[in-house]
């Protein structure tokens, strides 16, 4: 983020000044001075707080993780790569980052395309707009812990809603293969108002001119909607899908809160993130917990960046 | 409306003057203004991890204690149970901004690095407010002591208890002339009580709430079972595990049993199902002044023992001093002076349904009249602990990684063989680990 502001700062002054004299350059100089005298002291307390919450926290767990330290901090020991082989033949690492991928599969489909037939509905429907866009939007405001505690008592077997709804008899929460299922539930109404919100803005965006001319050749809804609609969303799409893997690989709140801290029947739904927190918190391995986070760390961002390698190939590829 | 006659770099300049001020200001706060404040000589600043009822007893207790020693002054935190409660206690202990004062679990003692985060009690000053180690439980006492030093003054035991509704029981048979559940000693007796109140029980409500799918709940129970059927899990030397996997077995097919038989159903609301007419449900006795408030016919013993020898799992709240680099002077004086004031009028804490580890409380006339207290307090006697070693203790290292097992052969995804196979290794590998506190496994001084 400061990256790119710099950037925009800069890039403007900074383009001519190869080619210019060496007069120029000096009022370039002074121009830019005068930009950071008055721009640097605006963004300083950003830059300030970004330093010392953001950058020094990553360095320090960076260091950490080549440490034995504990919570207190007191009697840290340099390890080398100890912590990372143990990482490596950890099973807990690979199970926790497998249920975390497991999640994620679950849910970035399910909640793209649920997103997307809500929003077509909300855009569509005639009366009581507001009514449809508050129902889908208002569980995204609740906390997590609400949430989870919320599935928590809808999943309960003896007296909970779903299993009297729907007529069945199913162990949501204490079976193993509807466990992790039970927190894509969850997840899905509580956080697919955010995709929806994303979808419904980029409808409205579509120019009626378009319709009304496919409309004036003979196109009909399916036609539209194929040739209309989801070309023009596919960016949207794409950054729907993009922001829901990141949030997903991440999951966690919503899992510990219905599983009372928990890792779920048979260890199935301990995320990658809350066995760094178990590891960190619980045994107060403080140099091993560092370690696998910064691994996720890596592969958060291989995701991020292999992403957008796949759209610049894209776009190049559309040009 | 005119605008305010500042130009902006006046404005700024008066915000960042306000704002070091006004962090200045909450720093004085926190050092000296407050004791200042209370015309009082001594701060003691005490931490705690008491909420709900246990909160409420505790800030009473903690005023009768101010209005006793108006000299002095009781800064109290209360922060949030379980791990991040240990988590901020050690680093601050590491950080030398520890408390005077802070309650934990006995059972994390050994794990909390005494003599680096833990600073041992004054046994002179102690006397001198009138503790004596004759008037505690010598299990509790005992299990304080490490390295020949008193790292924790135990206030109460928590302990798991049965409790049951006696106008459901009443129907099934269950009741005693004496209007309490009839004994019993065997796992037969028990089936054949639950089945017996299963037909006195409303349609819909389990018979027995055994929190069958909770990592915490699983494992304490477990704990009291293998120990009633003589189980341990380590040689004395903290070298070898000696965890018996037969009676550990035996102990998780009695468990299971409650959810095939359908007498417990995993999931369920336990103590809500108890409040609304189920007869049975295993809980701490914390669950006292909730049972109490809701105005249910009930009683509480200890868990049945139904392996033949009484035992139920305990935990202790104990009173510890977290490690100070320079600890001594009037706050620590005084934060002696609390705790023994604490642990010496605790009938208000009793109420709150702990049993109380200071024996002329415990056999006081006012702590035996309280009910359900008397039915249970014999819990005392026969505490059912786990192992005393670093990784042990409430929400710590050895429940986080074996109350999974005990929870997934309650529900059924594993078989009781197999989970008692893993518990083993589970107890192995905690063996083999070092404590990240100090760097030596259990064998090399974990536990004493």
């Amino acid at each position: 983020m400061t990256a790119t502001s710099a950037e925009a700062t800069l890039a403007p002054a900074s383009k001519p000044i190869r080619s210019t004299s060496a007069g120029s350059a000096d009022s370039l100089r002074a121009r830019m001075g005068r930009r950071l005298q008055h721009g640097g002291w605006f963004i300083a307390p950003f830059l300030v707080l970004f330093a010392l919450f953001v950058i020094w926290p990553i360095l320090r767990g960076i260091y950490l993780s080549f440490t034995d330290a504990n919570v207190s901090g007191v009697g840290a020991n340099f390890v080398g790569w100890d912590n990372y082989r143990e990482a490596f033949h950890d099973p807990l690492v690979w199970d926790s980052l497998g249920h975390s991928a497991y999640f994620t599969l679950l849910v970035v489909p399910c909640i793209t395309v649920i997103a997307f037939l809500m929003a077509m509905l909300a855009h569509h429907i005639e009366r009581a707009k507001w009514l449809w866009r508050l129902c889908f939007f208002a569980p995204f405001l609740l906390p997590s812990t609400v949430a989870g505690n919320l599935w928590q008592w809808l999943f309960n077997p003896g007296t909970g809603m779903v299993n009297y709804v729907l007529g069945i008899d199913t162990a949501w929460l204490t079976e193993k293969s509807t466990a992790m299922l039970a927190v894509v539930i969850c997840t899905l109404w509580w956080t697919v108002g955010f995709s929806f919100l994303l979808y419904l803005a980029a409808l409205q965006s579509i120019p009626d001119h378009l319709y009304e001319a496919a409309k004036l050749d003979g196109a009909n809804a399916w036609h539209r909607m194929v040739h209309i609609t989801l070309p023009m969303l596919r960016n949207i799409t794409g950054l729907v899908i993009a922001l829901q893997i990141l949030a997903s690989l991440q999951v966690f709140d919503q899992a510990v809160v219905i599983y009372d801290f928990g890792p779920g029947p048979e260890e199935s739904t301990r995320t990658f993130v809350q066995y760094t927190l178990e590891e960190g918190f619980t045994s107060y391995r403080v140099g091993y917990a560092s370690a696998i986070s910064i691994i996720f760390f890596v592969i958060i961002a291989s995701v991020a960046l292999g992403r957008m390698w796949l759209l610049r190939k894209r776009e190049e590829g559309v040009r | 409306m005119g605008r305010p006659g500042l130009n902006r770099r006046q404005l700024l300049a008066g915000v960042g003057g306000l704002t070091v001020a006004g962090s200045l200001g909450f720093a004085a706060l926190g050092t000296g203004a407050d004791a200042l404040a209370s015309s009082a000589n001594t701060r003691v600043r005490y931490w705690n991890l008491f909420s709900g009822g246990d909160g409420y007893n505790m800030i009473a207790m903690l005023d009768a204690f101010r209005k006793a020693n108006p000299d002095i002054d009781v800064k109290d935190s209360t922060l949030q149970w379980g791990n991040p409660y240990y988590t901020k206690l050690a680093m601050a202990a590491s950080g030398s901004r520890a408390p005077d004062l802070s309650v934990m679990h006995l059972g994390r003692v050994a794990g909390f690095a005494p003599g680096r985060l833990l600073d041992p009690w004054d046994m002179d000053l102690l006397a001198k407010y009138g503790i004596r180690e004759q008037d505690f439980n010598p299990a509790l006492w005992k299990r304080a002591v490490i390295d020949g030093k008193l790292y924790a003054l135990p206030l109460d035991i928590h302990a798991q208890l049965s409790f049951y509704r006696k106008d459901v029981l009443k129907k099934a048979g269950l009741l005693g002339d004496d209007g309490l559940i009839v004994p019993i000693t065997s796992t037969k007796e028990w089936f054949d009580a639950l089945k017996a109140a299963k037909k006195s029980t409303k349609k819909g409500l389990q018979t027995v709430g055994i929190h069958a799918n909770d990592q915490n709940f699983s494992w304490w129970f477990f704990v009291a079972f293998y120990t009633q059927l003589g189980g341990t899990y380590f040689n004395s030397a903290m070298t070898d595990v000696v965890f018996d996997e037969d009676k550990a077995t035996q102990v998780l097919e009695f468990l299971r049993r409650h959810v095939t038989d359908g007498y417990a159903i995993a999931g369920a609301a336990d103590a809500e199902q108890f409040m609304n007419g189920s007869p049975f449900v295993w809980e701490g006795n914390w669950s006292v002044p909730v049972y109490s408030g809701a105005k249910i016919e009930y009683g509480a013993t200890p868990l049945p023992p139904v392996f033949g020898k009484q035992a139920t799992h305990a935990e202790s709240h104990s009173f510890v001093l977290p490690h100070q680099s320079s600890r001594g002077g009037s706050s620590n004086e005084g934060a002696h002076r609390l705790a023994a004031y604490i642990v010496k009028n605790a009938l208000a804490w009793a109420a709150g349904g702990h049993i109380p580890a200071y024996t002329p409380t415990l056999e006081s006339a006012a702590y035996k009249k309280l009910t359900p207290q008397n039915e249970y307090v014999s819990a005392m006697d026969h505490q059912a602990t786990e192992p005393k070693a670093w990784f042990s203790g409430s929400t710590g290292t050895l429940a986080a990684r074996i109350g999974p097992v005990v929870a997934s052969s309650n529900l059924g995804s594993a078989k009781p063989a197999a989970a008692a196979h893993s518990m083993k290794n589970v107890l192995e590998k905690l063996l083999a680990m070092k404590n990240p506190m100090d760097g030596k496994t259990a064998a090399q001084g974990g536990a004493a």
